[in-house]
C-alpha cells in the first residue's frame, strides 16, 4: 500500500515531452450561454496514446472533448477561450475549416448513432465526403474498418441490411467503423460503453486497444476501471477544472492531489 | 435470514381497503369500444348513403361516368372525368409547389434559424394555418388572380411561341382564375400544415445523430439531405399525404378562383373544376334526381379518391417501418 505522507498539492498536470504531443489544450476556457464549463484547462495528449478523461457527472470532460473538434460551434451562445493546438496549428482560431477538421477528427458518442442507411453507406458515409475511390476500393475500406471495429464477422452477410437493425453493442461498433473508416488521427471517445452491456463493453475495449497504434484516442469514461485497463494517460477533472493529469498507472495508485484521491478511492464522486 | 423489516411487516395487520370490483373496468372497456364503434358505423353509414344516393348516376351512364367530360345539366348528361382530373392535377400541382418550400421553411427553423427568428416564424407558420379557407379565396379572387393575370399570365402568354407545346398549355383567358391559379392557392394553404409537421419530425432527431454528422466532416447541407431527411422519411411521407389529402377536398378557396368550366381541362391557365367545387356550386340548384345523384356519385369519387390516398401512405409508412 502506497501511503502519501507529504502536503498533497492542489494541482498535478504531468508536461508531456513535445515530441509525442498530438494535441496540445492551452489556457481554455468554455462558455455555454455565459455560464463558465472549463476553467483554464491546459494539457496535452499524446500520440498513439489513449488518455482517459475521468470524474464525477458535470465536471467538464465531455466538454472538454466537444471543444476538440469543435462541435460546440454549432450551437450559439457556447464559446471557447484558449488554444488547442492540433499539430501545432490552432483549431480554435477563426479560419478553420471545421468540417474538414472534424473530418480528421473522429468522435463516437454514449449512445449509438447510426445513420438511417444501410450497414455498408453507415461506414461508407464519411469516406464518400472526403475521398472519391472506386467502388472496389470502398468496398475494401469499408470490410476493414468494420474488422478493426470487430464488427466484420457478424455483419459481412447483412451489409445491405439498415444500421438500424443491428443489436446496441454493434451499432456502437459500427459507430466506430464509420469513425475510423475516414482514417483520422484522432479519435473522441464520449463514455462509448455506457450503454453497453459487458460481452459488448469487452469487445469494444478489445477494439481501442486495437485502434491505439494508429490513433491518438481520448476516450471521456464514468468506468474507472475502464480508464485504467485501456489508458497510457488518465486526467482526473473537477468542477471545470483539471486537477490532476498524469501516468494512468501513477495516477490511480498515487495520486498526487486531495481531490483525486479521495475520487479514486471512493469517498465522492 | 430475517431481518427487522420482515417482522414489523409479519406484524402489521393488513389495513382494510375498498372493494374496488372489476364492474368500472368493464364499464369503461364499453364505453371506449363503443366510442370506436360508433365512429365506424359513421363511416360505414356515408359510404353506404353516398353509394345509394349517387346509383342512379353510375346507372344511367354506367363506366361512362368517370370517362366522359361532358358535364351538361340542361341535357341531363353527366360525366366526371373533367371535375376528377381538375382535383387531381391542382392536388398533385399544389403539393409540388408546396413541398420545396415547406421542407425549407421547416429546416431553416430547426437547422439555421437565428433563435431570435426561430419563435416569430414559427408562429406566422402556426397562424397561416388557421386562416379560413375563404379568407384564402376572396383573397385569390380579389388580389391574387388580377396580380398573376397582369404579371404572370400575361407575360408568359405573349412570350411563348405560337402553335408549340408551350402554347397549348398556357392556353386561356387571362383573367387569373384558372387551374394554376387554384394549386398556387391551394400550395399556400397545405404548406404551413406541411412546414408545422415536418418541423416536428425534424425536432424528433436525437442531437447526437446531428452531431455525429458533423462530427464526421459533414457540411449542414450533407447532414440535412443525407442524415436528417432520410431519418425523418417515415413521418414524412405521412405529411405530405394527409397535405395531399386536404388539398384534394378543399372547396371553398378553390370554388372561388378555379373558374368554374366543366370539361377537361386542357391547360394550365384554363379555367375548370374540381370535385369538391362542382358540388359546392350545384348541389343548391340539383332539383332533378339524376344532377344530384350525378352529384352524390361525385362525392363518393372524391371519398374514394381521398381514401386511396390515405391507404397509400399508411402502406408506404408501413414499409419503411419494416425494413
Amino acid at each position: 500500500m502506497n501511503v502519501q505522507v507529504e502536503t498533497p498539492q492542489e494541482t498535478a498536470v504531468l508536461e508531456l515531452p513535445p515530441e509525442t504531443v498530438k494535441l496540445q489544450i492551452k489556457d481554455l476556457n468554455f462558455f455555454y450561454s455565459g455560464k463558465q464549463a472549463l476553467f483554464d484547462v491546459s494539457v496535452s495528449f499524446a500520440a498513439n496514446a489513449v488518455t482517459a478523461l475521468i470524474g464525477p457527472s458535470g465536471c467538464g470532460k465531455s466538454t472538454l472533448l466537444r471543444t476538440l473538434n469543435r462541435m460546440y460551434s454549432l450551437y450559439p451562445g457556447q464559446k471557447a477561450t484558449g488554444q488547442v493546438l492540433l499539430d501545432g496549428v490552432d483549431v480554435l482560431g477563426p479560419r478553420v475549416d471545421v468540417a474538414a477538421l472534424r473530418a480528421r477528427i473522429g468522435m463516437v458518442f454514449q449512445k449509438p448513432t447510426p445513420f438511417p442507411m444501410s450497414i455498408f453507406d453507415n461506414v461508407a458515409y464519411g469516406v464518400r465526403l472526403y475521398e472519391p475511390m472506386s467502388k472496389p476500393d470502398l468496398a475494401i475500406r469499408v470490410e476493414e474498418s468494420l474488422r478493426r471495429a470487430a464488427l466484420w464477422e457478424e455483419v459481412k452477410d447483412k451489409l445491405k441490411e439498415s444500421g438500424l437493425s443491428l443489436s446496441g453493442g454493434q451499432q456502437q461498433r459500427l459507430c466506430v467503423a464509420r469513425g475510423i473508416a475516414v482514417r483520422p488521427e484522432i479519435l473522441l471517445l464520449d463514455e462509448p460503453a455506457s450503454a453497453l452491456d459487458p460481452i459488448s463493453t469487452a469487445r469494444l475495449e478489445e477494439t481501442i486497444a486495437e485502434l491505439k497504434r494508429d490513433y491518438t484516442i481520448v476516450i471521456v469514461t464514468h468506468n474507472m476501471g475502464q480508464a485504467a485497463r485501456l489508458s497510457d494517460h488518465t486526467g482526473f477533472m473537477y468542477l471545470g477544472k483539471l486537477v490532476e493529469f498524469g501516468e494512468t498507472e501513477q495516477l490511480f495508485t498515487s495520486p498526487v492531489t486531495t481531490r483525486a484521491r479521495d475520487y479514486i478511492t471512493g469517498r465522492f464522486g | 435470514m430475517t431481518t427487522a423489516a420482515d417482522v414489523s411487516a409479519a406484524d402489521v395487520p393488513t389495513p382494510p381497503r375498498i372493494a374496488r370490483g372489476t364492474g368500472l373496468d368493464r364499464a369503461f372497456e364499453i364505453l371506449c369500444f363503443s366510442a370506436a364503434t360508433f365512429l365506424l358505423t359513421a363511416l360505414g353509414g356515408i359510404v353506404i348513403s353516398l353509394a345509394i344516393g349517387g346509383w342512379p348516376a353510375f346507372e344511367a351512364f354506367g363506366f361512362g361516368f368517370f370517362t366522359s367530360s361532358n358535364w351538361d345539366p340542361v341535357q341531363e348528361i353527366y360525366g366526371a372525368a373533367g371535375a376528377v382530373t381538375g382535383t387531381l392535377v391542382t392536388a398533385t400541382l399544389a403539393l409540388l409547389f408546396a413541398l420545396p418550400l415547406a421542407f425549407g421553411i421547416a429546416i431553416f427553423l430547426v437547422e439555421l434559424c437565428p433563435p431570435i427568428l426561430r419563435r416569430t416564424i414559427g408562429t406566422a407558420v402556426e397562424l397561416l394555418a388557421g386562416i379560413p379557407s375563404i379568407v384564402y379565396g376572396m383573397w385569390g379572387l380579389f388580389v391574387f388572380a388580377p396580380w398573376f393575370a397582369k404579371h404572370v399570365q400575361m407575360p408568359i402568354m405573349m412570350s411563348v411561341e405560337p402553335g408549340s407545346f408551350w402554347e397549348k398549355i398556357t392556353a386561356g383567358v387571362p383573367n387569373g382564375a384558372g387551374i394554376l391559379s387554384a394549386s398556387i392557392i391551394l400550395a399556400i394553404m397545405i404548406l404551413p400544415f406541411i412546414a408545422a409537421t415536418t418541423r416536428e419530425l425534424l425536432l424528433t432527431i436525437p442531437p447526437q445523430v446531428r452531431e455525429s454528422a458533423y462530427g464526421l466532416g459533414s457540411t449542414t447541407f450533407e447532414v440535412i439531405t443525407k442524415v436528417s431527411l432520410p431519418y425523418i422519411r417515415t413521418g414524412a411521407i405521412g405529411a405530405v399525404m394527409l397535405g395531399l389529402g386536404r388539398a384534394l377536398g378543399e372547396t371553398m378557396a378553390v370554388t372561388f378562383i378555379i373558374g368554374n368550366s366543366h370539361g377537361f381541362p386542357t391547360s394550365i391557365f384554363a379555367s375548370g373544376s374540381t370535385i369538391a367545387s362542382t358540388i359546392a356550386n350545384e348541389f343548391a340548384e340539383a332539383t332533378d334526381r339524376l344532377h344530384s345523384a350525378s352529384l352524390i356519385a361525385l362525392g363518393l369519387v372524391l371519398f374514394v379518391i381521398t381514401f386511396a390516398v390515405l391507404a397509400l401512405a399508411r402502406l408506404l409508412i408501413g414499409r419503411q417501418v419494416h425494413a
